[in-house]
């Protein structure tokens, strides 16, 4: 477990997937004793995961594949694990009790798994009026899509982004990569955190709620306030309704490219100077957008004859915004990340996973744990928490209330 | 609650809004310089700054006493070198969190960004868009708006402890911080996450495909491929040897995508949200910004919030990603103001 501001915070993390996970992720990395309550399935079968297409945490899956799924682990750092069935009557009796005892409770299943499980916010705040119960439904609780299935990708589409991200006006795209969960990731953090200072000042628990779609609504209100005023949004590729030139340009090499942007005229005098062909460094912004097909092969012809760095490196000399277009091995390498220390090499291979960019005093990855196992911490925090003797805990183990392990 | 003071750019803006919108008064200093955004200044400062108190000054002593009476200061600066300009390490208040692209140590730390720039070397970029063509960056303000709900939920923690402290958040340190699973494919799979457009490509089908007026987004894991082939009105897929599982779907991704581009082709959104719910599989079809702000959902829900400001008529903004309690945003609509100096010194 780390240290940070949120020492003492308990959390019982039923979250899964990427958004979930990676908010309690920030949670626990800014000190709060996250409990992941895991069902013995949940890291997959036991001989392998069904899906597992970034690899194993050390290269290979060992003797527990399932607590080496990378795309788990990286989400999971301390964090504890408890492992129970909810689907028992014991199961429940003990999740229950836990609640009673700990301060938020966050879950991003569909909007009727909890209740179905007799757990609902109703349930859990009888156990605990003070409890802080968090839902992430795709579409949330209530309103004409809460059972519409969602994931990341299709709530994109939905939120409005899909309509501005692009190479034009025909040529619409995804970002592929389930960007509505990071979003709803970093505000679930957010949220949590204000709630617990309200009831800090109110003594009561809350029922909070936030759906993947609304979180990504919210990321593009400026465009829906913008289209409100009377002002065309359009879907423009890699160009900048404010900035030209602006775009990502190939460099040396094969499918290697250097991302460039001029803020203002002195960032075009910049790139005018070191560049030259025969650019105008007097030209303004309207006539720099006119002509900005003539000046973006311009600018190509010269970072086509750098590598991505090279040319990177030298329009910063100028002052101007550039950066590679960085693969992960340049990420990891690059001297200002390496500096800052934020990848961190916690779990086994020693594998680098991202840090957290919260950087100050009173948090550091000096004491982080890794990923936990599946069940590692079953009888800790329930004797811990719950008083439970060992032969309670040997009894739900037999019963296979509690696991270990995935089920043979 | 908490006085705010806030100073800088749309990160700062965001972390502003959030604290806003969670009751907090917040005064916002403009100096005047502001970044080029995505939309007009009216547009931004109706989405980010509606119910701040703002400012303009650029006096480093009544932005200092400022500080000396908020709670939470937020300063966010083109390089860690502006920050430190503004007077950010003098100041007195509990909690000071500095936004900068790259943080406010390291070689990096006075290079000049832009949110592509950002989002290139934070490795987002080179897996958007098509593999035969240049990637696509983001439009908007992704890294500006995520660093400002970092902070946002860094100094809220350190309220709730009642500790002091100073927070430094790098942007670029955001974006890698929000890496799907790119890193790790290549640390522990050896491989290079490439762009596939708009196909998820590890999961097949998870696409976008065109329909009768316009787009939609499908993406079928395993335990929906029986209930997709009945969305298409093809059961026979079931049965067929070359989609039995989703190995052999992205093996033959191809011939699976003609299939369903034939199939949707013909079925217009509306229908295809029918067939979906129907068949309770994940797909969402692409929304223009007109049907957003028209989706009953979020009017249902009561998601917008009017705001207006100067001589504009209310728009609708959305609210916080959150709700607490139901509760849905304040019934008065929220105005920019300009607010005396003096004002903001005495609340």
């Amino acid at each position: 477990m780390a240290d940070g501001p949120l020492r003492g915070v308990r959390i019982l993390d039923l979250t899964h997937v990427w958004a979930g996970p990676l908010g309690t992720r920030i949670l626990a990395d800014l000190g709060a004793d996250v409990i992941k309550i895991e069902a013995p399935t949940s890291r997959g079968p036991r001989e392998g995961a069904r899906f597992n297409f970034s690899g194993w945490i050390g290269g290979e899956p060992g003797d527990e594949p399932w607590n080496r799924v990378a795309v788990f682990v990286k989400l999971q750092r301390n964090k504890r694990s408890v492992a129970i069935d909810l689907k028992t009557d014991a199961g429940r009796e003990t999740f229950l009790g836990l609640v009673a005892v700990a301060d938020v409770v966050i879950e991003n299943f569909s909007a009727e798994a909890m209740p179905a499980l007799g757990l609902g916010y109703d349930a859990l705040s009888r156990a605990n009026p003070s409890i802080i119960y968090m839902a992430m439904p795709g579409y949330g609780k209530d309103g004409p899509y809460r059972d519409w299935v969602a994931f990341g990708p299709t709530v994109e589409a939905m939120s409005g982004l899909s309509h501005v991200l692009g190479y034009g006006p025909e040529e619409p795209r995804n970002t592929a990569m389930a960007l509505m969960d990071p979003i709803a990731a970093v505000n679930a953090a957010g949220a949590i955190v204000t709630a617990l200072r309200e009831r800090e000042a109110t003594g009561r628990g809350s029922f909070l709620e936030m759906s993947l779609h609304e979180s990504g609504v919210v990321f593009c209100g400026p465009w829906l306030v913008e289209h409100q005023l009377g002002r065309n949004v359009e879907r423009i590729g890699n160009r900048h309704p404010a900035m030209a030139p602006h775009g990502v340009y190939p460099s040396r090499g094969e499918d290697a490219w250097v991302a460039i942007a001029c803020r203002d005229d002195r960032d075009w005098r910049g790139l005018c100077s070191l560049i030259g062909a025969g650019l105008d460094p007097s030209a303004s912004l309207a006539e720099r957008r006119m002509g900005c097909d003539a000046i973006d092969a311009k600018i190509s012809a010269w970072t086509a004859a750098r590598t991505r760095e090279e040319g990177a490196v030298a329009l910063q000399a100028a002052g101007v915004p550039a950066g590679p277009v960085n693969v992960t091995p340049d990420m990891t390498a690059d001297p200002q990340v390496r500096e800052r220390g934020f990848f961190v090499p916690l779990e086994p291979g020693p594998t680098p996973v991202p840090g957290n960019p919260i950087k100050m005093a009173g948090i550091g990855s000096g004491d982080w744990t890794p990923c936990p196992r599946l069940g590692a911490d079953n009888a800790a925090i329930l004797r811990d928490w719950l008083d439970y003797d060992d032969e309670r805990i040997a009894e739900m183990e037999r019963e296979g209330v509690l696991a270990d392990k995935p089920p043979p | 609650m908490d006085r705010v003071l806030e100073l800088g750019g749309y990160a700062a803006g965001y972390c502003g809004r959030l604290f806003v919108q969670a009751g907090c008064d917040v005064v916002r200093v403009e100096t005047g310089e502001r970044p080029p955004a995505w939309v007009s200044d009216e547009a931004m400062d109706l989405y980010l700054h509606a119910g701040k108190r703002r400012i303009r000054t650029d006096d480093p002593r009544l932005i200092a006493e400022l500080a000396s009476r908020a709670d939470v200061v937020v300063a966010e600066g083109h390089t860690a070198d502006a920050v430190e300009a503004l007077g950010f390490d003098a100041w007195d208040a509990p909690v000071r969190a500095a936004i900068t692209p790259f943080g406010r140590t390291g070689p990096k730390r006075n290079w000049q960004a832009s949110t592509n720039v950002l989002l290139a070397m934070g490795g987002y970029t080179y897996i958007m868009g098509d593999p035969d063509r240049a990637p696509l960056t983001l439009p908007g303000h992704y890294p500006e708006f995520q660093s400002g709900a970092f902070a946002y939920a860094a100094a809220n923690a350190c309220r709730l402890a009642g500790e002091s402290e100073v927070i430094d958040i790098g942007m670029l340190e955001v974006v890698m911080a929000l890496s799907q699973f790119t890193t790790v494919m290549w640390h522990c799979d050896g491989a290079i996450r490439e762009r596939h457009g708009s196909d998820f490509y590890h999961v097949v089908p998870t696409n976008l495909f065109r329909c009768a007026d316009g787009w939609a987004h499908i993406n079928i894991v395993p335990g929906f491929w029986d209930p997709f082939a009945a969305f298409l009105d093809l059961p026979e897929l079931v049965l067929d040897e070359r989609f039995g599982t989703n190995e052999l779907r992205r093996q033959n991704r191809h011939a699976l995508h003609a299939i369903i581009d034939a199939a949707v082709a013909p079925m217009t959104r509306a229908e295809i949200r029918r067939r979906a719910e129907d068949c309770r599989i994940p797909v969402g079809v692409v929304q223009s910004l007109d049907d957003v702000l028209a989706d009953p959902h979020l009017a249902v829900r009561g998601f917008w919030q009017s705001v207006h400001g100067g001589e504009s008529a209310p728009v609708r903004s959305p609210r916080r990603a959150w709700r607490i309690d139901g509760q849905t945003p304040p019934d008065r609509d929220l105005a920019l103001l300009e607010t005396p100096a003096a004002e903001a010194r005495d609340g």
